[in-house]
């Protein structure tokens, strides 16, 4: 067996890697991921995936009810770390198989890949906690800068994390970003991980002041465009799993079920088969046995 | 019971029957209530999964609003009734949105809304003005449930200002605490910006209960806000054909560049609940108030 192949093993029992190993693995996935363009050609039959966020057991039932990878082709949307409990072995699991069978999986950039919104959110503190240093962090986070930003299947299925910008008309606007950079403030870049679709006519400036919210006719003119069928993103929590919008242009997929362990959210995962044929599967989180750690009950506390 | 034997040891689980016979207390429990009968009172925390879309889209409707929280935990509650007197206070999200979409507070911007000022709009682009961070001044529910059921009766209880306050000093008393929970009523990470997080804990302790139902919001490098509601009542009464129940409400505020230029580490900045940054928010507004029924 190979060390990767054992690595992957180790990584599927939730044990991270020495932080060596992790230096290694990314400087591997790099020679990979660098190769990729910023709107990555992906084949069907695939499976489409959501947030994670670091629920590690819970997307050990995502590779249950999808099946395993390299078996299954996989494509992950982003949002890999942060606010689980698991954001380590969670990246570091899905990395590792990216090396292992690159064809077999594309991971593209949520907006959780950044180096400002981990330190926030809990990827950084996780790092330091398991490894005490911040070195796997600043080897993931380089790892962050060169992952895709888009995906196409076929030719006729446009996938991203969050969604469009006004600034992008077409798929090749998207492939001359320069990608290899922190998620910015604003921009294109910043747009295709950061917006969200919104029942209005047209564009639309979030309440915050920054982040654009897209109305069904922009993901029409988008689609017509393009020459694709569907957008398909991730981003946003969703009850059921997944959301249609817009006369099935556009579907939301969410793969963290019981988001944060308390949403009592169900998640869903999107298979497509050699045809585009569309077939949805829902599923629960992991039983509480299955995860590692105590109940999220809290503890009789002495507030005042 | 099966869920504090989790987080409490055999000793301490003895300790607790002893104490919780000594009252004449008694806990329930199902798969998404806990419950403790004690003096007269039952206290319920209900706990489910968040709104599926139908039920957003029937309170969007309801609350005249096209926006919601992400998280509206639209089925949990916390309840207090009362029986002998027809006193229920609850909490509940449905209520506390009805107030934030009263109150219409005008949106703050986040620290990138700089930047954004600079780029190009969209030829036709509508600004949103809601206020996401649902910012409510919700501070529980009453009602005076009638014991009548033939005549309405449409007594009702009501908060008066009082110079009484709290007795904060014995609520340091490390009693034991027979219930305790903590439910939350809604959350919205502001994508990614902060939290707004609405959610309210309580204690029942062999002389009394105390809780605090606590809106905290972060806007990061922005903004803070809490405001608070704590209410108390002894059991412990005086004659009263209705029980004595305290409240206070507060608010406190900070700027983050004022606080930072005070000196706060930015691990608290990035305080989740608002109970690391409780202390250090100046305060703007405290009011005490005590319940009382008007007979019709």
């Amino acid at each position: 067996m190979s060390d990767l192949d054992r690595q992957i093993e180790q990584l599927r029992r939730c044990e991270p890697l020495k932080e060596s190993e992790v230096k290694a693995l990314c400087l591997k996935a790099m020679e990979i991921l660098v190769e990729e363009s910023n709107v990555q050609r992906v084949d069907a039959p695939v499976t489409i995936c959501g947030d994670i966020h670091g629920q590690f057991y819970d997307m050990k039932e995502l590779f249950k009810v999808g099946g395993e990878c390299p078996q299954t082709n996989y494509l992950f949307l982003g949002d890999f770390v942060d606010r689980g409990y698991y954001s380590v072995e969670t990246f570091l699991l899905l990395l590792a198989l990216k090396v292992r069978y690159p064809d077999r999986i594309t991971l593209i950039r949520g907006n959780h890949e950044s180096r400002q919104i981990t330190q926030v959110y809990g990827f950084y503190d996780e790092c330091l906690r398991k490894y005490g240093s911040v070195n796997v962090w600043r080897y993931c986070t380089d790892i962050f800068d060169y992952l895709s930003l888009s995906a196409l299947i076929e030719n006729r299925i446009f996938n991203v994390h969050g969604g469009l910008s006004p600034n992008i008309n077409t798929l090749d606007e998207i492939r001359t970003i320069d990608r290899k950079q922190e998620v910015p403030h604003e921009g294109a870049m910043c747009d295709l991980l950061w917006s969200d679709p919104e029942a209005i006519d047209g564009w639309g400036l979030s309440p915050r002041g920054a982040g654009y919210l897209f109305g069904g006719s922009i993901v029409t003119q988008f689609n017509h465009t393009n020459k694709i069928e569907l957008i398909c993103r991730a981003h946003q929590l969703v009850m059921e799993g997944y959301k249609w919008m817009f006369n099935n242009q556009i579907v939301t997929v969410w793969s963290a079920p019981n988001y944060c362990y308390r949403c009592g959210n169900v998640a869903a995962i999107l298979e497509l088969d050699e045809h585009l044929t569309k077939r949805f599967r829902v599923f629960e989180a992991a039983p509480q046995e299955a995860r590692g750690f105590p109940s999220k009950k809290p503890a009789p506390d002495y507030f005042l | 019971m099966a869920q504090d034997s989790e987080v409490l040891d055999d000793e301490e689980q003895k300790q607790l029957q002893a104490a919780l016979q000594r009252v004449g207390a008694c806990l329930k429990q199902d798969s998404s209530s806990r419950a403790i009968s004690v003096y007269g009172w039952e206290i319920t925390a209900f706990k489910r999964p968040i709104l599926n879309m139908i039920t957003r889209d029937r309170w969007e409707h309801m609350l005249g609003t096209s926006h919601l929280p992400e998280m509206v935990f639209g089925d949990n509650s916390l309840e207090l009734v009362h029986k002998d007197s027809g006193l229920r206070i609850h909490f509940n999200a449905f209520d506390a949105l009805r107030s934030w979409k009263e109150e219409g507070l005008p949106p703050v911007e986040v620290s990138a809304a700089a930047q954004w000022k600079m780029r190009s709009k969209p030829s036709k682009e509508i600004v949103l003005d809601y206020d996401y961070t649902f910012t409510t001044s919700y501070s529980g529910s009453e009602a005076f449930i009638s014991s009548s059921n033939t005549q309405a009766d449409s007594s009702k209880f009501q908060w008066l200002e009082t110079d009484e306050e709290i007795d904060l000093i014995s609520l340091k008393a490390r009693d034991p605490i027979l219930f305790y929970d903590e439910v939350v009523l809604y959350e919205d990470e502001l994508a990614d910006n902060g939290v707004s997080l609405l959610t309210v804990k309580v204690r029942v302790m062999p002389s009394c209960w105390f809780l605090l139902l606590r809106f905290w919001l972060r806007v990061d490098g922005v903004l803070m806000r809490l405001r608070d509601t704590r209410m108390y009542s002894s059991f412990q009464q005086d004659g009263f054909d209705y029980p004595k129940v305290l409240r206070e409400r507060c608010i406190k505020e900070g700027n983050v560049q004022d606080l930072l230029a005070m000196g706060t580490s930015p691990d608290m900045l990035a305080d989740r609940d608002g109970s690391l940054m409780y202390g250090k928010l100046n305060l703007s507004r405290k009011q005490t108030e005590k319940l009382v029924l008007i007979r019709n």
